[in-house]
């Protein structure tokens, strides 16, 4: 492999200063003079016709500067899927859920503005509530949308081979079905935002978001005001993990009452806010059928699937597709059946969340495999491998495996957990087991139909030509993009990160869709690295000229100019940046010529030196209809072996070890793809064996808040041991693909399986409570 | 969002000058100690004081004494600082227990062991390993104060005997009698950030390494309005000679002894089912304790 000087390194994340010492600054903290505070009003029932809205005590109210509602907000529709727009920034007719929004207040302090949200009257005529999935598709039931009788929002119907026919050939054929539980994002900053439209009709709007590019589209739209006068900034932002891929309401509300009174509004949604805005993840019911050949071959799969899609759709269209794309791989699977279903329900509005669609389904075949396994007698890692795909292999939905180590990080967990020394062989109530997984390296095509870049990145040379400045909308969330593009960047430039400042999240720096599926490091890596390398181009082209060499037999790196053959004398260079930097205590002279110097004599020969890059995916696979949501220029994979202690007479989990393998192609930064690794874990062991959104009859969160829905806490987690396989990706900047998704499939499974190596019971809904699995090893007990 | 009402707040240098705020504002005031439950009801707007006292300034709050074989704790001390304390570790070890398992790290920082008192919650982690301890609380008033037995002290989830304007100042516990031990065991589903599930505290004295059991404790949490004795449950055992069997018998009477409901944290039979299964586990660990324990205390 190719010696890397920035890259492939554990360098330290460029925002870790900021953050450690708290200098970061949150769209919470964002202040300016003369700003006013808003505040939403929500509805407290969850099916309703809205008869009448009275806003006049509201607007009496000292301090309160502005209230709007449809009426002044306009009735255009939005959403993600431009197929579904079904939202409006506030409701006219109807209220779909306990929480849709209404109306909203500024004024001169929060306080004021909540306090004249109790002011206005509103006079519903309550609607029978549907708040589940049956009682919404039960013949007679009333329409949540009118275009949408029957409340199926969306369905997809998708076979590749077939199915019917495998079976025939088939010596074990099982059906099992799954239940995950509603989730909440869970991240640490909710939501919040400052807009602000100034005097020229520019608007400014800093969010916490993963995805400037969409808001920016979404309040241009719902707005009318021209996208070029849109400018969208994310400041540093506390997490996302999916339901901040899309905008909000505060978002739109805060843009349209700045615009209305002329003055900066910020708006923070409160943690019960973000429970109920929620666009996280679906319940999913799915119903499996896996046939297998005696010899363990897998021939087979039909996957129904019934998601409970809460009031709107949001991100649920991609998300129905994914519940059956993300099945089959990593297996060689020639055959599959997939029957989807949305469905609309009277609660908060599902979407997008880390795993995107394929969690559930995910952990409800991995669990059916090892079931299968079991009957074939056959090891599970055995016949996991015995089915694995490698690189090169195309899924029957079309799924180019163009690099793929999952075999590698099959075997390297099973080795490194010890697991043929302990698989069966520990006391009862330890168990081990073992599961995989595979993701895309982000999506392979825009949320709307475009043919735009997915990514752009632009690099501008200092003319002192001591600093590159890196600029690209992609957001770092959390996860580590600036770091990640800025180490990408440096070294393709030939610099170290340390040269490097990344500007990031900025719609005023170019397109980039964000930080959704998987696709950053790939996608905004790819125009980052073209962008370092037109810049060196240019830079390198100059220094040509000026030395009489030509281009190819010159090189950066690490911060010096490379001659590939006799080194010429730049003597007259040096002194001439001597002389133009006369006093100053560090000009260069070492033998090397410095990239300070030669990107000097590029501006003075050529003026502002601008380097571009942009990217968007090749031609893809897949001609069928839903192709678009599965197919990526690459895919990450993962397995993972978790061990743990079942107490017994309680039923209560402990997660003692993991072990976890992940090929994401290549490690632009070791730390960091080891810290999502560790990331998706904790939250697929939250999910596993904690989390649920419950509601009570009338479809009112009880438990909006971080006390009762649990999230895994440091103390949960067990020590993780992170293997990390490099397959080398074709379609990946350096090789690069994905981790910050993938890694989270096995998770569930893997527990699963190693609570039935424990003590012998299967759990087919989660989360696996102490309660639920007590219960279970009492009724089998009884049998 | 929850805002914090506007509120007044007075740090007073004496006990006194607490006092007689508390008794001229009546309900209105409230003693604010490390204010993880008092704030977040009053974002919630269930309690609203229109003034918070510290009691921060007051000397000889915030100590843990040895008083003859016993301990005598201020009201201020803070939960981590009794799960933490040697003093608290090697006399009462089911004290430390509970005290470590409250919140989280974060919380045991700034909680105190006053508050997780007065505040009278059901699940509330210190209440049932001292009342398995027979500790008081001293209560001051505006006239003379009281001691009241922690047993008798609570009368409902959120309410005790306190009357508006007493103050809780200390918490004794008498000396451990030979042969003597107990345990603390918190059932929740994460490993911090908890409010129990089931959580059973007990506490055995025996007669000798090998005698019979002459006093028996079993407070059961999380399962009634407030933390209950399992009196049948003492009972059966009082008198008795230690077995595995014994324990079994006591636990599932034990178990009949609660009044859980069902709720987001668990359902009421698998609460019942809990409280034996705790309730087993405690026994042997305080049997285990007690007959290692030599003559004289620890």
């Amino acid at each position: 492999m190719k010696a890397y000087n920035v890259i492939n390194t554990r360098l330290p994340r460029v925002d870790a200063r900021a953050k450690a010492t708290g200098d970061a600054r949150y769209a919470a903290d964002l202040a300016m003079s003369n700003m006013l505070y808003g505040a939403l009003l929500q509805s407290p029932l969850a099916h309703a016709k809205i008869l009448n809205i009275d806003t006049t005590a509201a607007k009496k109210l000292p301090g309160v500067r502005d209230v709007v509602t449809a009426k002044e907000a306009g009735l255009v529709k939005y959403g993600v899927s431009p197929a579904r727009y079904d939202e409006q920034v506030f409701c006219s007719e109807k209220v779909r859920y306990v929480g849709d929004e209404i109306a909203a207040v500024v004024a001169v302090d929060l306080e004021t503005a909540m306090e004249a949200v109790s002011l206005i009257k509103v006079d519903y005529e309550e609607l029978p509530v549907l708040l589940d999935i049956e009682s919404a598709m039960r013949e007679g039931a009333i329409a949540i949308h009118d275009d949408f009788p029957g409340n199926v929002g969306a369905e997809v119907h998708q076979e590749f081979g077939n199915f019917e026919e495998a079976l025939k050939e088939c010596d074990i054929v099982r059906t099992d079905r799954f239940v995950n539980k509603r989730q909440d994002g869970g991240f640490l900053e909710p939501q919040a935002c400052l807009a602000h439209y100034d005097l020229n009709g520019n608007l400014t709007l800093w969010s916490s978001t993963q995805s400037v590019h969409y808001v920016q589209r979404s309040v241009s739209m719902v707005l009318g005001i021209p996208i070029g006068k849109v400018r969208v900034i994310k400041p540093y932002v506390g997490g996302g993990f999916g339901p901040k891929a899309a905008v909000n309401t505060i978002e739109i509300a805060a843009c349209l009452m700045s615009k209305r009174t002329g003055r900066p509004v910020k708006m923070v949604f409160s943690r019960e806010q973000v429970f109920l805005h929620s666009r996280a993840r679906h319940q999913f019911f799915h119903e499996l059928t896996t046939g297998v050949k005696k010899d363990g071959t897998i021939v087979a799969l039909k996957n129904t699937c019934h998601l409970d899609g809460g009031a709107y759709s949001s991100f649920g269209i991609a998300t129905i597709y994914y519940a059956g794309s993300l099945l089959g791989a990593p297996y060689k699977l020639p055959n599959m059946k997939y029957d989807g279903y949305r469905i609309y329900t009277n609660k908060p509005t599902c979407g997008a969340q880390r795993g995107h669609g394929g969690v559930a389904a995910r952990a409800a075949w991995e669990q059916q495999l090892d079931i299968i396994a079991a009957e074939l007698k056959m090891d599970p890692v055995e016949f996991r491998l015995k089915n694995i795909m490698k690189t090169g292999d195309v899924t029957c939905n079309d799924f180019n495996m163009s690099s793929l180590g999952m075999k590698e990080c099959l075997e390297a967990v099973r080795d490194g957990s010890g697991w043929s020394r302990k698989k069966k062989k520990l006391p009862k109530g330890k168990g081990i087991g073992v599961a995989c997984g595979f993701f895309v390296s982000g999506a392979g095509y825009p949320i709307y139909r475009s043919e735009t870049f997915h990514s752009t990145a632009t690099i501008r040379l200092t003319e002192d030509g001591g600093a590159v400045n890196l600029y690209t909308a992609a957001a770092e969330i959390g996860q580590g993009s600036d770091t990640i593009l800025g180490q990408i960047a440096a070294e393709a430039l030939g610099v170290s990160l340390d040269d490097v400042t990344v500007h990031s999240g900025d719609t005023d720096f170019g397109v980039d869709l964000g930080a959704y599926s998987s696709r950053q490091t790939l996608m905004s890596g790819h125009a980052a690295k073209a962008a370092a390398e037109d810049t060196k181009r240019q830079v390198l082209e100059a220094l040509s000229e000026v030395l009489n060499v030509s281009p190819v037999d010159l090189d950066i790196a690490k911060g010096v100019v490379v001659f590939k053959k006799e080194k010429p004398d730049f003597s007259r260079l040096r002194t001439a940046y001597a002389k133009e930097h006369r006093g100053w205590k560090d000009i260069p002279s070492e033998g090397e010529l410095t990239f300070r110097e030669a990107a000097r004599i590029a501006f003075l020969t050529r003026g502002v030196i601008i380097g571009n890059g942009a990217y968007k995916p090749g031609e893809l696979g897949g001609k069928y209809k839903g192709a678009a949501v599965g197919t990526s220029p690459a895919y990450g994979c993962s397995a993972q072996v978790v061990e743990v202690t079942v107490d017994m007479e309680t039923g209560k989990v402990t997660v003692d070890a993991m072990t976890d393998a992940h090929d994401c192609g290549f490690a632009i930064n070791r730390t960091n793809v080891e810290g999502q690794m560790q990331g998706s874990l904790s939250m697929g062991l939250g999910e596993a064996l904690f989390e649920e959104v419950k509601f009570d009859g009338k479809g009112r969160v009880l438990n909006a808040s971080l006390g009762e829905y649990r999230i895994a806490t440091a103390l949960d987690m067990p020590n993780v041991r992170t293997i990390i396989v490099e397959s080398d990706e074709p379609n990946g900047p350096f090789g690069a693909k994905e981790v910050g998704e993938g890694a989270i499939m096995p998770t569930i499974p893997a527990i699963l399986n190693a609570i039935y190596d424990a003590v012998g019971v299967r759990i087919n809904e989660l989360p696996i409570t102490s309660e639920r699995l007590y219960a279970a090893m009492k009724e089998k007990q009884k049998k | 969002m929850l805002l914090l009402p506007k509120f007044d707040y007075e740090e007073p240098k004496s006990m006194r000058e607490a006092l007689a705020t508390l008794s001229e504002l009546k309900g209105n005031a409230k003693v604010i100690a490390g204010g993880t439950d008092l704030l977040v009801n009053m974002k919630k707007g269930t309690v609203k004081p229109t003034r918070l006292v510290s009691l921060k300034k007051i000397g000889g709050l915030r100590d843990i004494a040895r008083e003859d074989a016993g301990l005598s704790i201020g009201s201020h001390v803070t939960i981590s600082e009794i799960a933490d304390s040697a003093l608290v570790g090697s006399l009462f070890p089911v004290l430390a227990r509970s005290a470590s398992c409250l919140g989280s790290p974060l919380i045991r920082n700034r909680a105190t062991i006053g508050g997780n008192i007065v505040t009278a919650r059901p699940a509330a982690d210190l209440p049932p390993a001292l009342m398995v301890l027979g500790a008081e609380v001293q209560l001051k008033g505006k006239g003379k104060g009281r001691t009241v037995s922690l047993d008798s002290f609570f009368t409902g989830p959120g309410s005790s005997v306190m009357k508006a304007g007493e103050v809780l100042t200390r918490i004794t516990v008498p000396p451990v009698p030979s042969f003597t031990g107990g345990d603390y065991i918190k059932l929740g589903h994460r490993a911090a950030l908890e409010i129990a599930i089931v959580a059973v505290a007990s506490r055995l004295t025996l007669d000798g390494p090998d005698g019979v059991i002459v006093d028996a404790r079993i407070v059961l949490s999380s399962v009634a309005p407030t933390a209950v004795h399992a009196l049948s449950a003492e009972k059966a055992l009082t008198g008795q000679r230690p077995s595995e069997e014994l324990f079994a018998r006591a636990a599932s009477i034990a178990a009949t002894e609660c009044s859980p409901i069902t709720d987001l944290r668990g359902g009421a039979d698998y609460r019942c089912d809990m409280v034996g299964i705790l309730t087993k586990r405690t026994l042997l660990k305080a049997f285990h304790d007690a007959s290692g324990m030599k003559e004289g205390g620890a």
